[in-house]
């Protein structure tokens, strides 16, 4: 696994890098500028309107030659980026919570139109109850949509994983819209060191703008975009289903993909990130807690905290959260005998986290795979921009390593209840 | 030897019908237009304005070389069909070669009937029924002091007009008890007839001549009551008869009495033969007989037909049967025929002459429905007349008004009517 | 091959019998003022209407035909059979030949004399005093538009007698193919325009947009065009609900932002693909399948739609886009001239044609009758015809004067029929105020 080597980060290309302190959406901004994009449109929401502001300003002050749509919605943001995707452009555009929701209709579409369109989610709760701040409900909501959806868990992997996105989506073996998310309050206006790639490095590493070559709205290549399919029988079904085979097949590709191009990041810029699940001090652990996002630093504090007590505990991280690495995630569970999931969001159906929920569908693999079932349990915390703090990773490592003796509730724990 | 899908004999009006009408529907298939004629195309009912000097001889011509280049027709004058070669699908030219076509027209017309006069081959005399013989009697007419017109239809009552305004003698001798027999019933035909004699001609009704002989100024006439007549110019008009003698000798071939026997598409009884005009014989509108009606709109009318039939045009209609229609321009006056003159048994006949005027007007009606209408110096519609005639209008509400002023309650009949 | 020519049209309903137009053409012609020497002929009576003998110039003209001379030719550039005073022999049988009248003898000159539309400025159709007589001069748009590739495939399925095929090929020829052509769900895919299972119904990009995000997608494509130099047209032909209702948000926001695009309503009145259920553009009192009759409870029957019809172009007027105008396939030259305008606008700016399309499915009337609920639309001010810049204003481009009453309208169609007296005065009243309404913008804009 590449996270072994994460303290040590290899230096294969000395790329010049100017260091700045800055948010992440400020991070989400500048790495849209150094991909270049034709387009962005954009319509401001709590708590994404900073990133786009940063756009704006970054065209303003011409650093960025893309050209602005100020749509009058979300809605409209995402189709226009649509429209000038099939007539060849690269584009970008960000939101969050309720302008995810409106946006559905268009955001379908986009991965069945199969448009590379990069767009970040700086993560908010769902309403109601009335909130405008952080937590994964918005894009767990829509994370059976066909985009794919990664997490990042530092201001720095949302700068270079924002470029590495537009490189994933326009892969020919993937040609898949984007998401890449950020907790909202805690990364998007979470202040860090970051190291900003030099642009022609990244020219270099985007290479040819390619985003239109299989779908265009172009008279030189005239076609029917998305024509009406059906029927009970024959050409009708058979067109849809091949269509969405396709969409499948993308998703299963883009994991070969996403390894491949954060490979060549780390080749090129000299940071790497684990592409789809980080192990932290997993090896020799014989339990773990598995994270997603910005909450994995303080659970890491307190694994380490965890370790230097003696407890036999490690950590995963998902970074790919859509497509679900499910062969990544059974490797590393086989390594542990009981894990603890926490969640951002809820799952309203299960009574547990989504990405809990995700999980054990890869623990029935696990079982099927090793004969011998998982012990496992369900955390939510954080929500509506809650801290999960390195005291609730504690008893989240506590309950989990209870898991090696007791039953398993049934029950999820709820973090940030009463404290 | 020559090929060709149509090949039309005749250039006159029926000829230049059907090429219009095999063009409308086959504008690739090769037609050769055939005419013994040397001249461009024209009407047999102009030559008495090219005698009279009206018309110079030049400006007559119905269509152009460019016309027949433009339409794709491979334009043939001063070719005579010789003989028909029905059971081969040849036609034999003057000059003895062949043309094999896939369809014929004979659209070859009429030529003047010689009566058979003794001493008639001894004497000069003139003929109207092409350019050359107009151009040749416009010449006579300017030196003629003594001129007799033999026949009294409407080609020889318009060369006596010419005759008489160009200071000559006339006198018309005809057969019948009365002038423009056929055209015209009597009354009509006293009002021709003073109009003729008050401008100094003289007429011999019921008159035949018995013998000719050359004499000084040219020929000696005799009449059947003895009486002589000598002339400087003699034309004689006496009818005409079909051009088919190419049809003689072919046996058991196309069908001919008076005319070429067609069907309602102008068919003859032979594979591949149509005919049409002056020289075709087809049904009469008020008898299943086959009538000879050569006047030029039933002509144009037979010659498309022949020429949809031909191309195989499906919008083809059947010949209603022909219709006389007549006009006639005399002294400055006119008179209109349009339909029969015949009172059938039950019919009706309604006439109408104001003495100051010199307007008269006929009808025949049966049951109500107009069959023949008359007019000297009375105007109408001729065209809607026919219109009334063919369609068989009830005309018992509007009787009265329409006797009275035909022009106007024609129009409005033709309002209501052919919408 | 084919060419059309300009005409003179005569509406026998409009005719009082008055002879203006014959001593104006005596006039012009003759020099006199003897009706009898006019080449236009009105007959009839009061009782029986009045009629009209005149010259058709027949593409296929008899006259020409039986003319011995050839005094009489078919002129192929102006349409008209032009007469030769030098060749004619005055023998009078094209007056036999012609079936209509079109061509008679003038005593006073003792030739011949038909309508030569005095060179294509005809005397009579000016001095009609009620609009009788009319020169049609949309013989261009034929002539123009039929060299002019159909873009759309052949075959479209459109319910029978509906115009909006008409409307999609002239809209497509005129534009051209350097245009990406944006048709959300409604009749006009439902016709075929984006074809079905893998095929297409057009020879230029087309695609399916959302019912709700047509103008933005189509914004998008358009300005990346912009952005790489390439001079692509980028039009919508969308129906009323997408536009009014719900595309109603993405309509405004790419008129605001002035997105140089060409969005077409037709404007059936309702979800006619779907079923004939109401829109917003749906008039008072209209049945649809949403609004169905019925004896309702309580004593309150169910009569059709209960609101006024959105007055959408009106509003789009109040984007102050780069144009905006209403036009009917009623009068295409009309429409024609706006699509011109529309066309050049939206290379500025955004541009607006809202087209009044009557659905003889929905609105319930023969399927021949599709112009003649369109004109009866215009004629009773049920439907006003006007376009708006921002530099002239807005003006009306066909005479709102002397309505026809609205009822001309109403009972031409069957969706209308249940009305009692108070909604056809409703609809009446409300005929007036629009029309007050549009005037007073039409004077305000001027």
């Amino acid at each position: 696994m590449t996270t072994a080597t994460l303290e040590t980060p290899t230096q294969a290309s000395p790329a010049k890098q100017k260091v700045i302190l800055c948010e992440g959406n400020e991070a989400a901004a500048l790495a849209v500028a150094l991909a270049r994009p034709d387009m962005v449109a954009v319509y401001p929401i709590t708590p994404q309107s900073s990133l786009v502001e940063h756009v704006a300003a970054l065209i303003a002050d011409g650093r960025m030659d893309a050209d602005i749509v100020d749509a009058e919605g979300e809605h409209s943001v995402l189709s226009v980026l649509q429209g000038g995707a099939l007539a060849g452009a690269r584009t970008y555009t960000a939101t969050c919570g309720p302008g995810l929701a409106f946006m559905f209709e268009p955001y379908f579409r986009t991965s069945g139109m199969r448009l590379p369109i990069v767009m970040s989610i700086v993560t908010r709760d769902g309403i109601t109850p009335q909130s405008v701040w952080g937590g994964h409900q918005d894009a767990m909501t829509v994370r059976e949509v066909g985009w794919v959806q990664v997490y990042c868990e530092t201001v720095q992997e949302v700068l270079d994983t924002t470029v590495m996105a537009f490189k994933i989506a326009e892969h020919h073996d993937v040609m898949l819209p984007v998401n890449v998310c950020l907790d909202g309050n805690y990364l998007s206006y979470g202040t860090s060191r970051v190291e900003l790639p030099d642009q022609a490095e990244v020219d270099a590493f985007m290479g040819v703008k390619d985003v239109n070559w299989h779908v265009a709205l172009d008279p030189h290549r005239p076609m029917a975009v998305d024509p009406l399919t059906g029927g009970t029988t024959g050409k009708g079904p058979s067109t849809f289903v091949r269509y969405r085979k396709g969409q499948c097949r993308g998703m299963q590709n883009s994991l070969r993909v996403i390894e491949e191009v954060h490979e060549e990041w780390a080749q090129r810029f000299g940071r790497s990130f684990a592409p789809l699940v980080e192990e932290y001090r997993l090896d020799d652990a014989d339990y773990a807690i598995m994270t997603l996002g910005s909450m994995t630093g303080a659970a890491k504090d307190a694994i380490d905290e965890a370790r230097d007590a003696g407890k036999r505990v490690g950590l995963i991280k998902i970074k790919t959260f859509s497509p679900f690495p499910v062969e990544a995630l059974l490797k590393s569970l086989k390594k542990i005998r009981a894990l603890g999931v926490v969640d951002r969001s809820v799952g309203f159906r299960w009574n547990c986290g989504p990405m809990y929920q995700e999980t054990m569908g890869v623990l029935y693999r696990h079982v099927t795979a090793t004969g011998s079932s998982l012990p496992s349990m369900s955390f939510i915390g954080g929500l509506a921009g809650a801290d999960i703090t390195v005291g609730h990773f504690h008893r989240v490592i506590e309950a989990t390593e209870s898991l090696l003796t007791k039953p398993a509730p049934i029950e999820p724990v709820w973090l940030n209840e009463r404290d | 030897m020559e090929q060709t899908k149509y090949l039309v004999v005749g250039s006159s009006h029926a000829a230049l019908e059907a090429v219009t009408a095999i063009r409308m529907h086959d504008t690739e298939g090769s037609l050769t237009l055939l005419t013994r004629d040397t001249h461009l195309p024209y009407s047999p009912t102009v030559l008495p304005y090219v005698v009279s000097g009206r018309s110079p001889a030049d400006s007559i011509f119905l269509r152009d070389e460019e016309f027949f280049e433009a339409n794709r027709v491979a334009y043939k004058r001063g070719s005579a069909l010789k003989a028909l070669h029905a059971e081969r699908n040849t036609a034999e030219l003057a000059d003895g070669s062949e043309i094999a076509y896939e369809k014929i027209l004979l659209a070859t017309g009429a030529a003047p009937a010689i009566p058979p006069i003794p001493g008639l081959d001894q004497v000069t005399y003139h003929v109207l029924r092409t350019l050359d013989d107009a151009t040749k009697l416009n010449a006579a007419i300017k030196q003629s002091k003594h001129a007799v017109v033999l026949g009294a239809g409407l080609v020889g009552m318009h060369a006596a007009e010419n005759l008489v305004k160009a200071g000559a003698s006339v006198t018309i001798v005809e057969m019948a008890k009365q002038l423009t027999d056929g055209y015209f019933d009597a009354t009509a035909a006293q009002m021709i007839e003073k109009a003729f004699t008050d401008n100094g001609a003289t007429i011999l009704t019921g008159s035949r001549v018995v013998k000719l002989a050359p004499s000084a100024i040219g020929a000696l006439l005799t009449l059947e009551n003895g009486t002589t007549l000598e002339a400087d110019l003699l034309l004689v008009a006496t009818g005409v008869k079909p051009n088919m003698d190419y049809l003689e000798g072919q046996g058991e071939g196309v069908e001919h009495e008076r005319g070429i026997l067609v069907s309602d598409t102008m068919q003859t009884n032979v594979a591949n033969v149509w005919a049409a005009g002056d020289c075709a014989q087809a049904k009469g509108f008020y008898t299943e007989d086959k009538v000879m009606n050569a006047i030029l709109p039933d002509a144009t009318e037979q010659g498309r037909i022949a020429g949809m039939a031909m191309a195989g045009d499906p919008g083809v209609k059947a010949y209603p049967g022909g219709v006389p229609l007549n006009t006639y321009h005399f002294f400055g006056r006119h008179a209109i025929s349009v339909g029969s003159s015949r009172v059938p048994e039950g019919g009706e006949v309604v006439t109408r002459f104001d003495e100051v005027s010199g307007r008269y007007l006929k009808a025949i009606f049966k049951d109500d429905r107009l069959l023949g209408i008359y007019g000297v110096n009375e105007f109408f519609d001729g065209g809607v007349m026919c219109q009334l005639i063919l369609r068989r209008v009830d005309l018992s509400a509007v009787k009265e008004r329409f006797l009275a002023d035909p022009l106007t309650v024609g129009r409005e009949l033709m309002s209501r009517i052919w919408r | 091959m084919g060419k059309s020519y300009n005409t003179i049209a005569f509406d026998s309903a409009k005719c009082d019998g008055c002879g203006d137009c014959m001593t104006a053409c005596a006039t012009t012609k003759t020099g006199t003022d003897d009706k009898t020497r006019s080449r236009i002929q009105i007959v009839g009576s009061e009782a029986d209407g009045f009629e009209l003998a005149l010259c058709r110039q027949c593409g296929d003209p008899k006259c020409v035909t039986v003319c011995p001379a050839g005094a009489l030719t078919k002129n192929f550039d102006s349409g008209v059979i032009d007469w030769s005073d030098t060749k004619c022999v005055d023998c009078l049988l094209c007056t036999v030949g012609c079936a209509y009248a079109g061509i008679a003898l003038d005593a006073g000159t003792g030739h011949v004399a038909k309508c030569d539309t005095c060179e294509g400025a005809p005397a009579c159709v000016p001095a009609c005093p009620h609009d009788a007589l009319t020169y049609i001069t949309t013989s261009r748009i034929y002539n123009e538009v039929g060299d002019w590739e159909d873009l759309f495939a052949p075959g479209l399925a459109g319910c029978q007698g509906c115009n909006t095929e008409l409307l999609m090929r002239h809209t497509l020829r005129r534009v051209g193919p350097e245009t990406v052509l944006a048709t959300p769900p409604g009749c006009v895919p439902g016709m075929g325009s984006v074809g079905f299972n893998g095929t297409t119904g057009t020879k230029i990009p087309v695609f399916h947009p959302l019912l709700t995000n047509t103008a933005a997608m189509l914004a998008g494509v358009k300005r990346q065009y912009k952005r790489v130099g390439r001079d692509v047209t980028a039009l919508a032909i969308a129906g009323d609900g997408g536009a009014s209702d719900v595309g109603f948000q993405s309509l405004s926001g790419a008129a605001e932002r002035n997105e140089q695009i060409l969005f077409m309503v037709v404007d059936n009145e309702g979800y006619m693909n779907t079923g004939m259920q109401r829109s917003s553009c749906t008039p008072y009192g209209a049945w649809t399948s949403t609004t169905p009759i019925g004896q309702g409870t309580g004593g309150m029957p169910s009569q059709g739609k209960t609101q006024d019809a959105k007055n959408l172009p009106l509003i789009m007027v109040n984007h102050r886009c780069e144009y905006v105008a209403t036009a009917s396939t009623a009068y295409m030259e009309d429409l024609y001239d706006k699509l011109d305008k529309a066309i050049a606008a939206s290379k500025r700016g955004f541009a607006y044609l809202h087209v009044y399309s009557p659905c003889t499915t929905g609105w319930r009337f023969p399927t021949d009758q599709n112009m003649e609920v369109a004109r009866k639309a215009v004629e009773t001010n049920f439907v006003m015809l006007w376009e708006y810049n921002p530099t002239d204003g807005l003006h009306f481009t066909h005479s709102a004067d002397e309505p026809l009453p609205v009822t001309e309208y109403l009972k031409a169609m069957g969706r209308f029929r249940h009305l009692s007296p108070d909604q056809i005065s409703h609809i009446q009243g409300k005929v007036v105020e629009n029309l007050a309404f549009v005037k007073q913008m039409a004077h305000r804009e001027n």
